[in-house]
C-alpha cells in the first residue's frame, strides 16, 4: 500500500496551504468591505483576521499569530458585534450607495495601491548584515520586559485611558437621556 | 514564492482594500471595520520586514504586539465614540454627520 | 520777545487797529456769550481801539511821500515769495478810516437796535469777527492775503445775514450769498493764479508798478484782469450775480448798514482800485468792466422803482452805486470812484440805519404801512433819511453831489457819448425812487391816515428813552458827515493821487454843463416821485407801476433769479448732480458691491468643498498622500 504521501509533491502541499491562507484572508477582507449587511462585514473580518494570524505563522512567529486570534478576533471582533447588537436597527433598510462616491473610493484606492507597488519594487531591500535567529518566546518576553519596557509600560497607560475615555464618553447608565 | 516581496504585496493589498471600505462605507461601524484591516495590513508589513531584513527579529514582534494593543484601545474608543454620535444623530450612518457642512 | 515792533508807531496802530477786533471775537465767542453787555462792552471797545489807530495813521500819514510797508516772511517756494504784513498808503488808510468809522457807528447803533435779541453776544461776536477780516483786508500787501481776509469777510457776512437762523428764507438767503459770491471769488482766484504763474509774485504795490506789462503779455493782462473782476462781480453784486444782495436783507438792518451798503460790498470796489494801474493796462477789460457797470446800474434802479420794502429799495440802491463805482473807475477815474465810495459809505449807511429805526419801531419792512402808521413822526430818522436821500440823488450842497459830479466828468471824457447818458439816466431814476420813498413815509394816502393818533403814543413808549438815543446820535453823526464830506473833495483827491500818476483821472476836462444837467435831472425825478407820491392828493402810483409787464419784469428782478433757478435745477441738478449721483451709487457703490458679491459668489461657488462628509476628506487625504509619496520617492 503507498502511502497518501507519495502522491502529493511535498512542495505543492505547501503552496497549497499558503494559497488556502491568502484565499481566506482576502475571502474575509472583500466580505468585509462589499456587502452591505454588517453582520456579514463583521464575520467577514474575523475570516480575514483568522487569515492573518496564518499568514504570522507563515512569517515565523507562531506567538503572534495566536495574539492575533486572541486579541483582534477574541476581543475587537466580538465587541464590534456587541456593539453591533446594541445599536444598529437591522430591520431598516439601508439607502442606496452613491455610485461616484464608490468610483472616487476605488479611484484613490487604486492609486495608493499603485504607489505602494512601485514602491516595494522599485526599492532595492537589503536584509542586514548580521542577523539573529532567536526566534523563542521567552526572549520576546524578557525583551518586553527589560529592553522594550517602555512599550509594555506604555500599552498598559494606554489601554487604562482607553477604558476610562470610553467609559466617559458614553457614559454611565441614567447619566444622559438617549 | 517565499519572498519579501510577496509578503509586502500582501501587506499593500490588504491596505487597499481597508482604504477602500473606509472611503466607502456609510456606517461608522463598517467604517471602523476597514480601519481594522488597514491596521493589520500594517502589522503584516512589519512581519515582513522583521523576517527578512531585521537584524533582530524580536523587534517586529513586539511593534505587532504594539499594533495590537493600540488597535484594542481604539476600537473601544470608536465604539463609544460612535454611541456617542448615535445618540446625537440617531444614526450611524456618516453621512448623517453634516454639521461641519458649509 | 522782540518788543522792537511796539517802538514803531505805524506798525503798533496798524496792528492794533486790526488785531483788537480779532481778540473781542475770540473773547466773546470763547468767554463772554452768556453775558450780553459785556459782549458788546468788549465788541464796541475793540473797534474803538481800531478807529482811534485809524485815525491815528490817517492823521500821521497824511503826507507820505511813499507807501509804507511792513512784512514778515511767510510763504516761499522757490523763486515765489509771498509775505503777510500791512500796507499803509493813501486808499488802504482811507479805507481802514471808512470801515472803522461806520463799524464803530453801527455797533453803537446796535445797541439799542439788537436790545432783547436772544443772541446779542452772538450778534457782537460776528461784527467784531467782520471788523478784523475787513480792516485786515484793507491793508493787506498781497492779494494773497487781500483773498484770505476777503474770504473771511464773506463768511462774516453769512453769519450775519442769517443771524435770525430758525427763520428759513434768512439762512436761505445767508447761504445764497454766499455761493453766489463764491462763485465770483474762484474767478477772482483764478486771476491771482494766472498773475501769480506768470508774474511771480502778487505783491500790490509791484502789481502797480511797470513790470506788470513787462512781464505779462497784453492778453494775460486782459484775461487776469477779467478773472479778478469776476470777484468784483461777486462781492460787489455786479451784473449777473446781483441777487443776492436784495436776500441779504434777511439780515438785521446795523448788518445791512454795516455790511451790505458801506463796506463788504464796497470791497469789490476797493480792490478795483487797489490794483488799478494793473487794471487799466488793459483797455478791453476795462470796457467789459464799464459795460457791466452800466449794465448793473440800470438794471437795479429799475428793480428799485416798485418795491414796497424799505430795505430792499436801499439794496438796490446800493448794487446800482456800485455799479455807478465801477463805471467811474473803469473809465479811468480812480480818486472819482474812490471818492464816491468813501460817501457812499456815509450817506447809505445813514440810509440803512434810519430805515432801522422805522423799522425797529413799527415792526415791518413795507413802506406803506410805516408811512400810513405815522412814521414822519419820528423826527431824528426822517430829517437825517431825507438828507441822505437827497445826497443819494446827488443834490448840493451834499456829499453825493460832488462824488458824482466827479465820476460824471470821468463818464464825460470817453469817446462814447453812451456811457454819459446812462449815468445821467441813472442819476434820474436814482432820485425818482429815492424820493418816492421819502414822499410815501411823508405823506400817507389820505384814506389810510387813521391810526396815527394811537400809533405815536404806542410807538414812544415802546422804547426807553435812552435806547432811542443810542440808535439817534449814530445818525446825527453821519448825516453831518454828509453833510460836510463834500466839502473835502480836493484835500483826499490830492491825498489819494498826488503820490500816484493813475492813466485817466479826472483830467479829461471840466464840462461846464454837466453839473448843471445832473442836478436838473436829479430835480426832475424828484418832481416826478413828488407829482405820483409826494403832493396832497397824488395816487401814490408809480408811472412803471401802470404798464403791468414793466411792474412785473422789475418786482421779479428781470426774472434772474428764475433763470438761476432754471439753471441750478436743469444744468446742475439734472445733469452734474444726477451724473455724480449715479457715479457714486451704480459705478463707485456697484463696483464695491460687486466685489463683495464676487467674494460671496466665489465663496459659495467653493463652498461645497466643505460638505462636511468626511469620507470625502478623507479621499483627499489618501490621494494627497499617495501622491507626495510619490513625489518623493521618484523626484530624488
Amino acid at each position: 500500500m503507498t502511502p497518501l504521501q507519495d502522491f502529493f509533491d511535498p512542495g505543492i502541499l505547501a503552496q497549497a496551504a499558503f494559497a488556502v491562507v491568502l484565499t481566506v484572508t482576502f475571502a474575509g477582507a472583500m466580505i468585509a468591505v462589499l456587502p452591505r449587511n454588517i453582520l456579514y462585514n463583521v464575520l467577514g473580518l474575523i475570516l480575514c483576521l483568522t487569515g492573518v494570524g496564518g499568514i504570522f505563522l507563515y512569517l515565523g512567529s507562531p506567538f503572534i499569530a495566536l495574539m492575533e486570534l486572541l486579541i483582534y478576533v477574541g476581543a475587537i471582533c466580538i465587541s464590534i458585534v456587541f456593539a453591533i447588537m446594541l445599536s444598529y436597527p437591522l430591520h431598516l433598510s439601508l439607502p442606496k450607495r452613491k455610485r461616484p462616491k464608490v468610483a472616487g473610493a476605488f479611484g484613490v484606492a487604486l492609486l495608493v495601491f499603485g504607489v505602494l507597488i512601485s514602491i516595494i519594487f522599485r526599492t532595492p531591500w537589503q536584509p542586514a548584515a548580521v542577523r539573529s535567529t532567536d526566534w523563542s518566546v521567552n526572549t520576546l518576553g524578557a525583551y518586553l520586559l527589560t529592553r522594550y519596557d517602555l512599550v509594555f509600560e506604555a500599552m498598559s497607560i494606554v489601554l487604562l485611558v482607553a477604558i476610562l475615555g470610553a467609559i466617559l464618553i458614553s457614559g454611565t447608565s441614567g447619566r444622559r437621556s438617549s | 514564492m517565499n519572498s519579501l516581496t510577496t509578503y509586502l504585496f500582501i501587506a499593500a493589498a490588504l491596505f487597499v482594500i481597508g482604504v477602500f471600505g473606509l472611503l466607502q462605507r456609510r456606517s461608522l461601524i463598517g467604517m471602523l471595520i476597514a480601519i481594522e484591516l488597514m491596521l493589520n495590513g500594517a502589522s503584516v508589513n512589519f512581519m515582513a520586514f522583521n523576517r527578512f531584513l531585521a537584524p533582530d527579529p524580536i523587534i517586529g514582534q513586539v511593534y505587532t504586539l504594539f499594533i495590537m494593543g493600540f488597535a484594542a484601545a481604539e476600537t473601544a474608543i470608536a465604539l463609544s465614540i460612535i454611541i456617542a454620535v448615535f445618540r446625537r444623530i440617531h444614526s450611524i450612518n456618516i453621512e448623517q454627520a453634516r454639521d461641519l457642512r458649509g | 520777545m522782540n518788543l522792537a515792533w511796539t517802538q514803531d508807531p505805524n506798525l503798533l496802530a496798524a496792528a492794533l487797529s486790526a488785531l483788537t477786533p480779532f481778540a473781542a471775537f475770540a473773547l466773546i465767542m470763547l468767554f463772554a456769550r452768556p453775558h450780553a453787555r459785556l459782549s458788546a462792552g468788549i465788541s464796541i471797545a475793540a473797534v474803538g481801539v481800531s478807529l482811534a489807530g485809524a485815525v491815528f495813521l490817517l492823521v500821521r500819514n497824511w503826507s507820505m511821500p511813499v507807501p509804507i510797508q511792513i512784512t514778515g516772511r511767510w510763504l516761499v517756494s522757490g523763486d515765489i515769495s509771498i509775505p503777510f504784513g500791512f500796507l499803509l498808503d493813501p486808499l488802504s488808510l482811507l479805507m481802514l478810516t471808512i470801515v472803522a468809522t461806520i463799524s464803530f457807528l453801527v455797533q453803537v447803533y446796535s445797541l439799542g437796535y439788537m436790545a432783547g435779541d436772544p443772541g446779542f453776544s452772538r450778534y457782537y461776536g460776528f461784527q467784531s469777527l467782520f471788523a478784523w477780516a475787513m480792516l485786515s483786508m484793507s491793508i493787506s500787501p498781497t492779494m494773497i492775503q487781500l483773498y484770505i481776509f476777503w474770504e473771511l469777510v464773506g463768511l462774516a457776512s453769512y453769519f450775519l445775514i442769517g443771524f435770525w437762523y430758525e427763520k428759513f428764507s434768512a439762512s436761505e438767503a445767508g447761504k445764497k450769498a454766499f455761493v453766489m459770491t463764491r462763485l465770483g471769488d474762484i474767478a477772482f482766484f483764478l486771476g491771482l493764479l494766472v498773475v501769480l504763474i506768470h508774474f511771480g509774485n502778487l505783491n500790490i504795490l509791484d502789481l502797480n508798478g511797470p513790470q506788470a506789462t513787462e512781464r505779462l503779455s497784453p492778453v494775460l493782462l486782459t484775461v487776469s484782469a477779467l478773472l479778478i473782476f469776476g470777484g468784483v462781480m461777486g462781492k460787489s453784486a455786479q451784473f449777473p450775480l446781483l441777487t443776492w444782495l436784495p436776500d441779504a436783507m434777511e439780515g438785521p438792518t446795523p448788518v445791512s448798514a454795516l455790511l451790505h451798503s458801506a463796506t463788504m460790498v464796497a470791497a469789490g470796489v476797493y480792490m478795483f482800485a487797489r490794483i488799478f494801474p494793473f487794471f487799466s493796462h488793459s483797455a478791453n477789460a476795462m470796457t467789459v468792466c464799464l459795460s457791466i457797470g452800466t449794465i448793473t446800474m440800470l438794471l437795479s434802479s429799475t428793480m428799485a422803482m416798485v418795491t414796497r420794502d424799505i430795505k430792499q429799495v436801499w439794496a438796490y440802491s446800493t448794487i446800482s452805486q456800485l455799479g455807478f463805482m465801477v463805471m467811474g473807475l473803469a473809465a479811468g477815474g480812480y480818486a472819482a470812484g474812490v471818492f464816491h465810495l468813501t460817501t457812499h459809505a456815509g450817506f447809505k449807511a445813514l440810509l440803512f440805519l434810519c430805515s432801522g429805526v422805522f423799522i425797529h419801531h413799527y415792526e415791518t419792512n413795507d413802506m406803506f404801512v410805516i408811512g400810513r402808521h405815522g412814521g414822519r413822526g419820528l423826527l431824528i430818522p426822517m430829517v437825517c433819511m431825507s438828507l441822505a436821500a437827497a445826497a443819494l440823488s446827488g443834490l448840493p450842497p451834499f456829499s453825493g453831489f460832488f462824488s458824482k459830479e466827479a465820476i460824471m466828468g470821468v463818464l464825460a471824457g470817453q469817446h462814447n457819448p453812451i456811457w454819459l447818458a446812462a449815468g445821467l439816466l441813472g442819476a434820474f431814476l436814482t432820485a425818482y425812487y429815492s424820493f418816492r420813498l421819502i414822499f410815501i413815509i411823508l405823506r400817507p394816502h389820505p384814506t389810510e391816515k387813521v391810526h396815527r393818533g394811537t400809533h405815536a403814543g404806542h410807538g414812544n413808549g415802546h422804547h426807553a428813552a435812552g435806547l432811542y438815543w443810542v440808535m439817534a446820535w449814530p445818525l446825527i453823526v453821519l448825516a453831518a458827515v454828509t453833510l460836510v464830506l463834500g466839502f473835502f473833495q480836493d484835500p483826499l483827491e490830492f491825498f489819494l493821487t498826488g503820490l500816484h500818476v493813475v492813466s485817466g483821472s479826472h483830467g479829461a476836462g471840466h464840462h461846464a454843463w454837466l453839473p448843471i444837467a445832473a442836478v436838473g435831472l436829479a430835480l426832475a425825478g424828484t418832481g416826478l416821485a413828488w407829482l405820483e407820491f409826494g403832493r396832497r392828493g397824488a395816487a401814490q402810483v408809480g408811472f412803471v407801476e401802470r404798464f403791468p409787464v414793466l411792474r412785473a419784469l422789475f418786482a421779479n428782478r428781470w426774472y434772474l433769479d428764475h433763470v438761476y433757478r432754471r439753471f441750478l435745477d436743469y444744468v446742475i441738478y439734472g445733469t452734474f448732480s444726477n451724473l455724480f449721483t449715479r457715479n457714486d451709487r451704480r459705478v463707485i457703490d456697484g463696483a464695491i458691491d460687486g466685489m463683495c458679491r464676487a467674494t460671496i459668489g466665489s465663496g459659495r461657488l467653493l463652498s461645497f468643498v466643505q460638505s462636511g462628509m468626511l469620507q470625502y476628506n478623507l479621499m483627499v487625504m489618501f490621494a494627497a498622500l499617495a501622491l507626495v509619496a510619490l513625489g518623493f520617492y521618484f523626484l530624488e
